[in-house]
């Protein structure tokens, strides 16, 4: 699609062209939020089953347990804990937070935000969901195979995940199921590339555009470099597992010749480093438009967020060697890479700040998407600077595989990434749905959040800096963990917690979305001036009437030389001066 | 009112940067393997390790002359309108050939006693060419659908098809050519 043949097409009328086989960019987006919620439901009840088994080792799980686990009479085997511990961070990271952040907020903002009608190759778009469609499946009918799903870790480091570590199909449905997902993230950042690049409305240049777009495209660039790095590393291991190759066996584990398990880390952290940025920069993104838009004042240093956001991005390819510090590497090397890592809080001290600085004397309405957004202030302030003890050698070589860690990259991938997306949702809904939802609920969704969110991971890493190791089925067998139990258990009634909680907002959105008697959304409901709110809520199929030109930033908010009686500008208004 | 013109170089433009961004991931993914190997290349003690001793020199050299003359008639497809169809033919012709030339590669690696389960960089020698072999397929499936355009419905071929397809193909070319410098000659 040229961008000046942008045609109006027909509506699409049919159940199936509507809701399954579409080309729309906003009922793909809105797949890939179902998706994303159906997974973060299967990956949340996982999370639970270990916080369980590491409160009460031995007990069985209520309720379900002798459902899931009618062999052991309810309780969590220790094999099955090794899988529950492998699936939850697979499903978290590659099915619930991508689709979601990336996905469902990528798909559905791209267009409406830079003033385009779609995205610039619907079918492909059309195809990356369903690649990740069948990416899904085959990880959940891995679950369903006698020996289990996958058990190797997230990470899948040989040899745990080669034959000998993770005998039967398991693994390798879960090499393949990320393949796919691969191509599918691949497939998505081509499309948005090249539509942020080619589609943006006349007078949207790229300081113009609102910082979501920034951090979802700066996303898909990392995506489209940095997936087919994952993607080699995959191939290679499945050869290993299906062909008998020996690029990852090495001593004992191979039969003859001899590989390299260290060379599979190499790989899977050149991509895995950047794939922590992948999963947050849309939600810094998101958090920045949002901060701005409810302080009702433009983005505190806009471009330099913008700037930052693109540093960290650069930096973000160049700092892999701080996740393998304990493999021997020379001093020479572990000393680049904590010089290099400790640089990246130089850009994200620049974009905190513009935070602060846009809420400082703001006149704040404290809106759901706001109150989750400050809540992403929050929690990524502590995310990040916990993260410094980490990229330091000598403390990391101590706090390496613990809790610590554990507790530090939920509080950046997914406490940030999870309250961003909950910002994200309540703030798009209107214009997804064309309802409100319940504003009430939202904040006590927060609120009950927030609150044992902030019990779990600081009780992690509170564990993890006493010694706590993660992965260990019962890590009480060692005398100098026991003191720990009263905390495991508090961590866990927390968990417990903030996992009822959710309840609130599944019954929120779904019974807004099908509800009867819901209030009907306005165009602009919550009085912002980015090119998605100047259209009908729902949007309509497409998307504008006419291609908007755009005149001014997406945060002219708080202008004293408006005269109007509102306080915001549409981006299509030339800018009102003295 | 945008002329036909217009609309068309912009479509060349945005096939451009779609494509570029579809090339440098697949360059990633093989720049990966090739980090791979010099990782392992680097820290061997004897190079070439005693496993792939006998390596073949001929067959992939052929292999690259071959890949190299079904660029030259891609290249020449793009630029003759009137023996457009010939050089699809030679091209594809070109591409089948290559992928014979990789199974009697494989089989003669097998005679010689390199095998994948003697160690990485045997495994490396074989699952590269595999890899880079599935894409030649993907590309050869690619012609075929160029191919439709170029023998029956002409009238539908387009300059951001012909560059599309030619990118990826020639893309293949220079991977294989890496791929031959660094396992068989250097």
């Amino acid at each position: 699609m040229a961008f000046l043949e942008q045609h109006i097409h027909d509506e699409p009328k049919t159940f199936v062209s509507k809701y399954l086989i579409s080309y729309d960019h906003k009922v793909i987006g809105k797949q890939f939020l179902f998706y994303g919620i159906f997974f973060l439901l299967v990956g949340g009840l996982m999370a639970l089953l270990i916080r369980w088994t590491l409160a009460y080792p031995g007990v069985p799980f209520p309720v379900i347990g002798n459902l899931l686990f009618p062999h052991t009479g309810g309780v969590v085997p220790p094999d099955t804990y090794a899988m529950l511990f492998t699936m939850h961070g697979t499903i978290m990271i590659f099915f619930a937070i991508t689709p979601i952040l990336i996905g469902a907020f990528g798909n559905f903002c791209i267009p409406l935000m830079i003033g385009a009608r779609d995205m610039i190759f619907p079918t492909l778009n059309m195809l990356s969901f369903w690649f990740s469609m069948a990416s899904g499946a085959l990880l959940l009918i891995s679950l369903c195979l006698p020996l289990g799903a996958a058990a190797g870790g997230w990470t899948s480091y040989p040899t745990l995940s080669t034959t000998l570590g993770s005998p039967g199909a398991g693994q390798t449905l879960w090499l393949l199921s990320l393949f796919l997902f691969g191509a599918s993230s691949t497939m998505g950042a081509v499309n948005y590339i090249t539509t942020v690049i080619t589609l943006r409305a006349p007078g949207m240049d790229y300081f113009k555009m609102p910082l979501t777009i920034w951090g979802i495209w700066l996303t898909s660039i990392l995506n489209a470099i940095f997936v087919p790095v994952l993607g080699a590393g995959l191939i290679l291991l499945t050869f290993d597992r299906v062909f008998g190759t020996t690029f990852f066996l090495a001593g004992a584990a191979a039969t003859s010749g001899k590989g390299d398990p260290v060379l599979f880390q190499h790989v899977f952290w050149i991509f895995g480093h950047p794939e922590v940025y992948i999963l947050i920069l849309p939600a810094w993104g998101i958090v920045s438009d949002l901060l701005s838009f409810f302080s009702r004042k433009p983005a505190f240093g806009y471009k330099m967020t913008a700037l930052s956001l693109t540093a960290i991005t650069i930096l973000s390819t160049v700092v892999y060697g701080h996740h393998m510090y304990t493999t021997q590497m020379s001093p020479l090397l572990t000393q680049s890479f904590m010089t290099l890592t400790m640089l990246i809080s130089m850009p994200s001290a620049v974009f905190f700040a513009n935070w602060l600085g846009t809420l400082w004397k703001g006149s704040i309405r404290f809106t759901s998407p706001m109150l989750f957004s400050l809540g992403v202030v929050f929690v990524f302030g502590l995310g990040g600077l916990t993260g410094l003890y980490l990229a330091s050698t000598s403390i990391d070589l101590y706090l390496h595989d613990t809790y610590f860690v554990v507790g530090h990259f939920h509080y950046t991938m997914a406490a940030s990434v999870l309250l961003g997306g909950f910002a994200g949702t309540y703030f798009w809904f209107p214009k997804m749905f064309g309802r409100m939802m319940d504003e009430k609920l939202a904040k006590i969704h927060f609120w009950a959040t927030m609150i044992p969110l902030n019990g779990i991971f600081t009780g992690m890493m509170m564990m993890g800096w006493a010694g706590m190791h993660r992965r260990l089925y019962n890590p009480f067998i060692y005398e100098f963990t026991q003191n720990l139990i009263p905390l495991n258990k508090f961590v866990t009634y927390c968990a417990i917690t903030m996992g009822l909680v959710q309840f609130i907002f599944l019954y929120n959105f779904f019974k807004t979305i099908f509800g009867k008697n819901i209030p009907q959304a306005s165009s602009n409901p919550w009085e912002v001036g980015t090119l998605e709110w100047t259209i009908p809520s729902p949007a309509p199929h497409y998307n504008f009437k006419e291609i908007p030109h755009v005149k001014c930033g997406p945060h002219e908010l708080g202008n004293p030389n408006l005269t109007d009686g509102k306080d915001f500008q549409y981006q299509t208004e030339e800018l009102v001066k003295a | 009112m945008a002329t036909k013109a217009q609309i068309q170089e912009e479509k060349v433009f945005q096939n451009s940067v779609a494509m570029t961004v579809t090339l440098i991931a697949f360059g990633m993914m093989f720049a990966t393997l090739f980090l791979g190997y010099f990782l392992v290349r680097a820290n061997a003690a004897v190079w070439p390790p005693v496993e792939i001793q006998n390596m073949p020199k001929l067959l992939p050299f052929l292999s690259t002359l071959v890949m190299g003359l079904s660029s030259l008639t891609y290249f020449k497809m793009e630029k003759s309108e009137s023996q457009r169809s010939l050089y699809w033919s030679l091209t594809f012709a070109l591409g089948i050939v290559f992928l014979v030339l990789q199974w009697i590669l494989w089989a003669a690696l097998k005679e010689k006693g390199i095998l994948v389960s003697n160690g990485n960089v045997p495994s490396m020698v074989i699952a590269f060419t595999w890899i880079h072999a599935a894409h030649i397929l993907l590309g050869l499936i690619a012609l075929l659908w160029l191919g439709k355009f170029v023998l029956k419905k002409k009238e539908e071929l387009t300059v951001i098809k012909l560059m599309n397809v030619g990118k990826f193909w020639h893309f293949l070319g220079v991977i294989w050519l890496l791929i031959y410098l660094m396992m068989f000659v250097l």
